[in-house]
């Protein structure tokens, strides 16, 4: 029993994080109908980014306590905020309404993005610690909840709270639900959905720089593979939840973070094609994913 | 109000608009005639700026609006309502409304207001989602979506296809009380709610326009209606 | 407003821009290769004749060069021009993008090195790595297809990474098989008297069987492209909604071309494990691999039959000096940035690629000096 509730608590921390990650995606798949391939790579450079900061600010003074682990997160955002800027001005809105130059540019972009990485950082593993504050566990009955894990669970609930009432609420939220269905009604509604499509992949793109940043401490490192490797964990989850759908990229993040946790501890190697498995089960029986919108 | 000199359409590789002129003169309602396929759907969607590769002029109250996007034409004042409706079907009524909205200012709620008198149906499912409403709603959320806003000129496309006749009567009841404030071109293949709310026509084939006149012309004449419509 | 088309305009202008208004039948006669329109018996000569000379000389190269490392160099681009070929197929032929195309390159590869290393080489174990690829390869792009391909068209990219990084997890797991990420070498176990009269050990017969592999795989995808299925391919690349609702079955006609690709790149990956003698996730199966082959087919035409193989060179060849150049900077290792950036460009600004955009130039001179 101990086992599952531990295995349960790690795949709900782990799919939360995920949840950062393609939520971003979703909703540029959804609105634009981008797969931005560039997203892992958008991602991880957040990671290193935030990362960097989280340690340079760490070794200056001892004294800032635990605040340089919110300066990286607030750096690693920062960085998600430029880069989603420039990459959806130069090179995504280009292309806009073509998605095979759409996959191919976002590939290019993954490309030069990835490499940077390794020339700012080195293709070296870069070890990272968790913050003072997060380190360490309670115990509820013989569980052990790990404050990090903790952490993330509570941050990433609060951003999906937000996000869903921002949807649900606002003007924008509700013209990017709108602009999910019909890009092209919207723009003769008199939405510039152009300026809707920059908002939102800024947006998308500095939650996968939080997420990425988050992920650091989470695993002890970064490196310049986790980039692709968690898009594909990120695409399995959108393609589940349905494009466009945030509280369906929630619920199968944690599908996958589940299914992640109880691989990890019965076989790990074959983590990646039970969530294969579930991702074809889920498709061939309905295409446009759990919460997709069936047009 | 509208003008379109000699307009020309590209879509992908074919030239569906080969010349279409037509004159939408301020307080009319002027509609567009012609069997499937002519071009009249084109002729709207041109106007409204969905084609990239469109030739000639369109002029909206004198000034071109040839080339400009689609959110900037509508800006301008021109409500649209396509075809199909293409209400949001994930959004309530309230929200397609909302979405519409381009300032949420007194005299827009004073419309919304007017427009949700004109349909009492829209006032009923207020909180129903556009997906589940039944065709006549979407026709009129459709129409009253348009029209939230400052909107001169009005355009639409075929808005008794597909509908119940006694919604017929309702859309056209209500055309009949919008054409008091605001001008319409309007696309219809039903040609007894054409007749009766058309002052002007306009008739399309093969990507032209063929022949224009009054209405009331075209009811007289049988032989030019079988001749471009195929009906007495 | 049709958004499955891609390539299309481009390729209309490479074509000479005929697929005018309203033809039903799929066009061929697209290919960057295909017979010119104006003049055909003056250029057909001219081209025949430029076809044999290249030719030639690309079959005296051993004769001339002596040094192992060029031929080691060209033998390479041969094999990663079929296999970009057979990613063209897919990416310029049928309009599909796969991010998965590596592992069929992949597993053709491992099947001859697990045959060399496991069964006493010979002629009838040879014989048995290409038909195993052949048919794995067919099976599993059978199976890939039919899943992915009637989804939506952004799903096959998915769906393809993800099978592809299935097996690469296979191949770094199955240890006891596949030495994990290490991966082997089975120098010794290649035979020195294939036939009578191959020795895999020589550099210049393996050049051989790397030209005329090349070669041979260029005739089959040329009659291929030009018959009736090849241009209705085309065809659904352009616009598949008209196709569909001419009564073609589009599925099926992906699903051949998705089938004949695998085939051809696990093939590409039997001749690679020739050449290079060694094998790992990394280096043919990673998905690395096939972003490779994407920028060679994007940078050097997509859609025309002569792009992979000039991408294919301009990439190995220029990866390999900037490889060289890493002594003076550091930043030349990360050489991948300079393609990334050319290949943004590419896409952005000249989509024909290197020969398509050629081929337009040259269609555009024509057409001049007729009017």
């Amino acid at each position: 029993m101990e086992l599952h509730l531990t295995l349960v608590f790690n795949g709900l921390a782990t799919g939360m994080l995920i949840f950062l990650l393609a939520a971003g995606l979703s909703l540029i798949f959804g609105l634009m109908s981008v797969l931005n391939f560039a997203h892992g790579a958008l991602f991880m450079f957040g990671a290193y980014m935030g990362t960097w900061v989280y340690i340079l600010i760490g070794g200056w003074d001892s004294n800032l306590g635990n605040l340089n682990f919110f300066i990286g997160m607030a750096a690693a955002a920062g960085i998600g905020i430029v880069l989603g800027y420039l990459v959806e001005r130069f090179t995504v809105r280009q292309v806009y309404g073509n998605h095979l130059r759409q996959i191919l540019i976002t590939t290019g972009v993954m490309l030069v993005v990835g490499e940077l990485v390794k020339v700012f950082w080195g293709p070296n593993v870069i070890r990272v610690v968790q913050p003072e504050f997060l380190t360490g566990y309670f115990a509820v009955g013989d569980v052990r909840l790990t404050y990090y894990r903790v952490f993330i669970i509570i941050f990433s609930t609060v951003i999906l709270a937000l996000l869903l009432f921002m949807l649900k609420k606002s003007k924008l939220g509700i013209v990017v639900r709108a602009g999910v269905e019909n890009s092209e009604m919207i723009q003769a509604l008199g939405i510039n959905v152009r300026k809707v499509f920059t908002l939102v992949f800024i947006f998308g793109t500095m939650l996968a720089c939080i997420g990425g940043f988050m992920w650091g401490p989470y695993q002890g490192q970064v490196n310049p593979a986790m980039g692709l490797d968690l898009m594909l964990i990120a695409f399995i989850v959108v393609a589940i939840g349905g494009l466009g759908s945030v509280a369906g990229s929630a619920i199968a993040a944690v599908l996958v973070g589940l299914s992640e946790a109880y691989m990890a501890y019965y076989f790990p190697p074959g983590s990646l094609a039970v969530n294969m498995l579930i991702m074809a089960a889920v498709l061939l029986i309905r295409p446009t994913g759990l919460f997709g919108a069936t047009r | 109000m509208l003008k379109i000199k000699d307009l020309h359409t590209h879509i992908e590789q074919f030239h569906i608009l080969q010349g279409v002129n037509l004159e939408v003169p301020e307080g009319s309602v002027t509609v567009v005639l012609g069997r499937n396929g002519a071009g009249k759907t084109t002729t709207i969607r041109s106007v409204m700026g969905f084609y990239p590769n469109v030739k000639g002029d369109i002029l909206f109250q004198d000034q071109s609006i040839l080339q400009q996007p689609p959110y900037t034409i509508a800006k301008h004042g021109i409500g649209y309502v396509p075809e199909d409706q293409d209400i949001f079907a994930g959004l309530t009524v309230e929200e397609n409304m909302r979405v519409a909205m381009r300032k949420e200012d007194d005299k827009t709620r004073e419309r919304q207001e007017w427009l949700l008198d004109l349909f009492p149906d829209l006032k009923l499912a207020w909180k129903r989602k556009g997906g589940h409403l039944s065709g006549g709603q979407k026709q009129m959320l459709s129409i009253a979506r348009a029209l939230v806003n400052d909107t001169p000129l009005l355009l639409v496309d075929e808005p008794s296809k597909g509908l119940a006749p006694i919604m017929v009567e309702k859309v056209m009841e209500a055309m009949n009380v919008i054409r008091e404030t605001t001008t319409i071109l309007l696309v219809e293949q039903n040609f007894i709610m054409a007749s009766q709310l058309g002052d002007y026509f306009y008739m399309i084939d093969d990507g032209q326009t063929v022949f224009e006149g009054e209405m009331k012309l075209l009811q007289e004449d049988e032989g030019l209606r079988k001749k471009y419509l195929g009906i007495a | 407003m049709n958004i499955k088309k891609m390539y299309s305009k481009s390729e209309a202008v490479a074509g000479g821009g005929t697929s005018g208004a309203g033809t039903e039948t799929p066009k061929g006669n697209r290919a960057g290769t295909s017979k010119p329109m104006k003049n055909p018996f003056q250029s057909m000569t001219w081209q025949k004749a430029a076809w044999i000379i290249s030719l030639l000389i690309l079959f005296a190269v051993p004769i001339l060069v002596s040094k192992n490392s060029t031929l080691f160099m060209l033998t390479n681009i041969f094999i990663w021009a079929v296999f970009a070929m057979s990613y063209n197929l897919l990416l310029g032929y049928t309009g599909i993008i796969s991010f998965g195309h590596a592992m069929f390159f992949g597993i053709g590869a491992y099947c001859f090195a697990l045959m060399a290393r496991h069964i006493p080489q010979g002629e009838l174990g040879f014989l048995f790595a290409f038909g195993l690829t052949v048919v794995i390869c067919f099976l599993l792009s059978l199976v890939v297809g039919l899943l992915s391909l009637r989804l939506r068209d952004t799903f096959y990219a998915l769906i393809t990474l993800a099978v592809a990084t299935i097996f690469v997890i296979i191949a770094e797991q199955w240890r006891t098989m596949t030495m994990g990420n290490d991966g082997f070498n089975f120098t010794a176990m290649l035979s020195r008297d294939l036939f009578g009269f191959i020795d895999l050990l020589d550099r210049q017969h393996v050049y051989y069987i790397a030209l005329i592999f090349l070669v041979s795989m260029f005739v089959v995808l040329k009659r291929f492209i030009d018959s009736p299925v090849g241009r209705t391919l085309q065809a659904i690349r352009d616009n598949e909604d008209r196709v569909s609702s001419l009564g073609f079955a589009v599925l099926n006609y992906k699903l051949i071309s998705n089938i004949i690709a695998g085939v051809m790149a696990g093939l590409a990956g039997v001749v690679y494990a020739i050449s290079i003698r060694f094998v790992s996730p990394d280096s043919v199966l990673g998905v690395e691999n096939t972003i490779d082959v994407l920028l060679m087919t994007v940078i050097g035409g997509v859609g025309t039959m002569l792009g992979p193989i000039i991408g294919a060179g301009v990439v190995e060849v220029s990866s390999h000096y900037l490889m060289g150049l890493s002594h003076i900077h550091p930043i030349f290792e990360r050489w991948v940035i300079l393609f990334g950036i050319v290949f943004i460009l590419i896409i952005l600004f000249f989509p024909a690629g290197i020969v398509g955009t050629i081929n337009q130039k040259l269609r555009g001179k024509k057409k001049e000096g007729a009017s």
